[in-house]
């Protein structure tokens, strides 16, 4: 016990440190500033305004603001990164509430009893509701993290090559079972995620594979590069197939009185709790943490509701169960990350990206030598959340107001930005030339109904998984029962088995589409 | 949510005994890709003793991508599924033109004009553009990007040509 509260203390020493800072024209005279607070603060203002912009996925969000965080310190980095994330997911919940436009999957459900809400002139509670119900969540979140770090991380390095191996099957068939659509699809595009990481030159033997001798591919292709031209250039040329007049509902009223009543807090206090609870016990599960947080919480209130048709129509738990759910689990998602070092999801996906960029593997030895970073992060975790509710509630005005920017002038900036994004990682056009080219094979894709976030997924995981199964089978004298026979493993590829099993199911399979129809009545 | 098209039946290019056309090709894509990167690794070594050798695991997802690919194909024959989405010309086109043009442009003619010639030629990706508008709002953001990338965040960036500097 008195470990944690050291260790939430180290946290919060780490985000509240005062930075001397001297620029130039200062003249030498140097000034203490909160450097951390400050890229929390500014991750969290900009993540709002991207993510506000319809259109622009969270993992879209995070994935064009990478570059902004590479010439800082890693610390800092992340803590933007964090920042940049929240941020991302509250502007989606509002343009979900204002314009019935969910900027991100996690806030589709948030469109059905919060754009209603909108619609009855009350956009300020809704809003409100959703900032508070998302802070309480990531209260109890990041305590839970707190508490659950320490000895997720003990175990964690009690694991072989063989589990760790087995783990991360583990974690990408949960990723299939609780993302939406085709199990089979999924896990086609977790393969073709894994094949794409191969490209470039061997870890082991440094033989270049499936380069192709372009010098540019043989570091492997750039985890950035797929994830911009993936989620960024082939969402925008999915928009505009749509025509760039899309169809705006934009709530016309002036929004005021901010303030939810009396009785909208009471109502809406257990469904938070509720969601909370849900949403951070399935954010922990590796796949769609979120999404299907989001959406679980929104159907568990409908089912136990007293009178289920006021759901739909404006009902306040329905705006206020799914939107701490779905920050619940946006935070305990990087439990997995943190103490085991494997991302559950995309977003988690692309912050491995970034910690490797700064030179920094995750997984249990981060916990143990770079405490700082860790715990500092988990303390950022809620002042992100306090900063999200003081100066988002605030500035609904402006979120509104760049709502009504037309995507004919939006879709162009957001190239711009992307491209010099991708050129200033590396300083390589070759890098752009990609990310367009699998522009391109994203829009395919999307034709296709391929999700492309397994596929992301699999590419950030493939060399870890390459380099555990490689040590586990040169360990056991190239034995693969191995992984069956090592009891933790075993337990592992078990559950994995039966939960594909179960997924294949004709009648799981009916209740798990279920789960999801809901955002389509 | 759903991205499958609901207007009308469109007239489709496959025969008949395909139900699910939109999983059909996506999975022989899949085939494509996994026989594609099956000779791509061919030339690497493969087990020797215990021990992988480099072209070990790139083959085995490579098979691995292939049965799913066949599966995917077999289902798309097999179950009735959405037909082949209609894809549009000009949004891909002129966007993926943009993007080839900065990367060419970048470095020879530095990032404001290569900027401000990406925002214009992806502006073509849609019909609805009205150029005052735009060319105001393209010099505004090359503005914004000149000043963020090399100042703003300090990442070392061209601004203008290279035979003015010289």
């Amino acid at each position: 016990m008195s470990d944690l509260f050291s260790n939430l203390a180290l946290g919060f020493h780490v985000v509240f440190q005062f930075v001397p800072w001297s620029p130039a024209w200062l003249g030498g005279v140097s000034i203490p500033i909160p450097a951390n607070i400050l890229l929390c603060l500014v991750g969290a203002l900009v993540g709002t305004l991207v993510g506000v912009l319809p259109g622009i996925g969270t993992i879209a969000t995070v994935a064009m603001l990478l570059p902004i965080t590479f010439g800082l310190p890693p610390v800092g980095a992340l803590i933007m990164l964090a920042g940049i994330y929240y941020g991302a997911q509250y502007g989606g919940s509002t343009t979900s509430i204002l314009v019935n436009i969910p900027g991100e999957a996690t806030s589709v459900v948030t469109t059905l009893d919060g754009f209603q809400m909108a619609k009855q002139g009350r956009a300020g509670p809704a809003l409100a509701i959703a900032a508070i119900g998302s802070f309480f969540a990531g209260c109890v979140a990041t305590v839970l993290i707190a508490v659950l770090g320490a000895p997720l991380t003990k175990l964690a390095l009690a694991f072989g090559p063989a589990e760790y191996f087995s783990l991360m099957v583990l974690g990408l068939i949960f990723a299939t079972v609780l993302a939406k659509g085709s199990v089979l699809k999924a896990i086609a595009m977790i393969v073709f995620g894994l094949l794409l990481s191969m490209v470039g030159s061997d870890i082991e033997t440094g033989a270049s594979r499936m380069a192709f001798n372009v010098p540019e591919l043989a570091d492997g292709l750039g985890f950035a590069t797929v994830a911009m031209g993936v989620f960024g250039f082939a969402e925008i040329i999915r928009n505009l197939d749509a025509g760039a007049e899309m169809d705006r509902d934009l709530v016309q009223q002036k929004i005021t009185g901010l303030m939810p009543t009396k009785k909208d807090m009471i109502d809406s206090a257990p469904a938070i709790v509720r969601g909370t609870i849900l949403g951070s016990i399935l954010g922990i599960l590796p796949g769609g943490g979120a999404v299907i947080a989001s959406f679980a919480a929104y159907t568990f209130e409908k089912k136990i509701a007293k009178d289920p048709s006021r759901f739909g129509r404006g009902a306040i738990e329905g705006v206020a169960a799914p939107e701490s759910a779905n920050n619940a689990a946006a935070q305990t998602s990087f439990i997995p990350l943190l103490t085991l070092g494997i991302p559950p999801n995309a977003v988690m996906a692309l912050m491995v990206g970034a910690m490797t960029i700064h030179g920094i593997v995750p997984g249990p030895q981060v916990m143990q030598k770079q405490p700082e970073l860790v715990w500092g992060m988990i303390a950022s975790m809620w002042v992100g959340n306090l900063m999200l509710i003081i100066i988002n509630l605030p500035l609904v005005g402006i979120w509104v107001r760049l709502l009504r920017v037309p995507y004919r002038l939006m879709f162009p900036s957001i190239v711009i930005f992307c491209a010099i994004g991708i050129y200033s990682i590396n300083n390589a056009p070759v890098d752009v030339v990609l990310a367009g080219a699998f522009g391109l094979l994203g829009y395919w894709l999307i034709k296709h109904d391929f999700e492309p976030a397994p596929l992301l997924l699999g590419m950030v995981l493939g060399p870890l998984m390459e380099e555990n199964l490689r040590r586990a089978l040169l360990i056991s004298r190239g034995d693969a029962t191995v992984f069956f026979t090592r009891p933790l493993s075993a337990v592992l590829m078990a559950t994995a088995a039966f939960l594909l099993v179960l997924a294949l199911l004709p009648s799981l399979r009916k209740k798990r589409d279920e789960v999801f129809v809901e955002s389509e009545t | 949510m759903s991205d499958t098209p609901s207007h009308g039946p469109v007239k489709s290019i496959m025969p008949k005994w395909v139900r699910g056309p939109q999983d059909f090709v996506g999975g022989i894509a899949l085939i494509a890709i996994a026989l594609f990167a099956l000779w791509a690794s061919s030339d690497l070594q493969g087990m020797h003793g215990f021990s992988f050798g480099a072209g070990t695991a790139p083959r085995m997802f490579a098979v691995l991508l292939l049965g799913l690919g066949i599966a995917v194909t077999v289902v798309g024959l097999l179950t009735e599924g959405p037909h082949l989405a209609t894809y549009a010309w000009r949004g891909p086109l002129f966007v993926s033109l943009s993007i080839l043009s900065f990367a060419v442009t970048i470095r020879p003619l530095g990032l404001v004009i290569s900027a401000f010639a990406t925002f214009l030629i992806s502006a073509l990706g849609t019909h609805e553009t009205r150029w005052k508008e735009t060319i105001i709002v393209g010099i505004a953001l090359t503005a914004f990007c000149s000043f963020l990338f090399p100042y703003g965040l300090g990442l070392p960036m061209q601004l203008w040509p290279r035979f003015l500097i010289q």
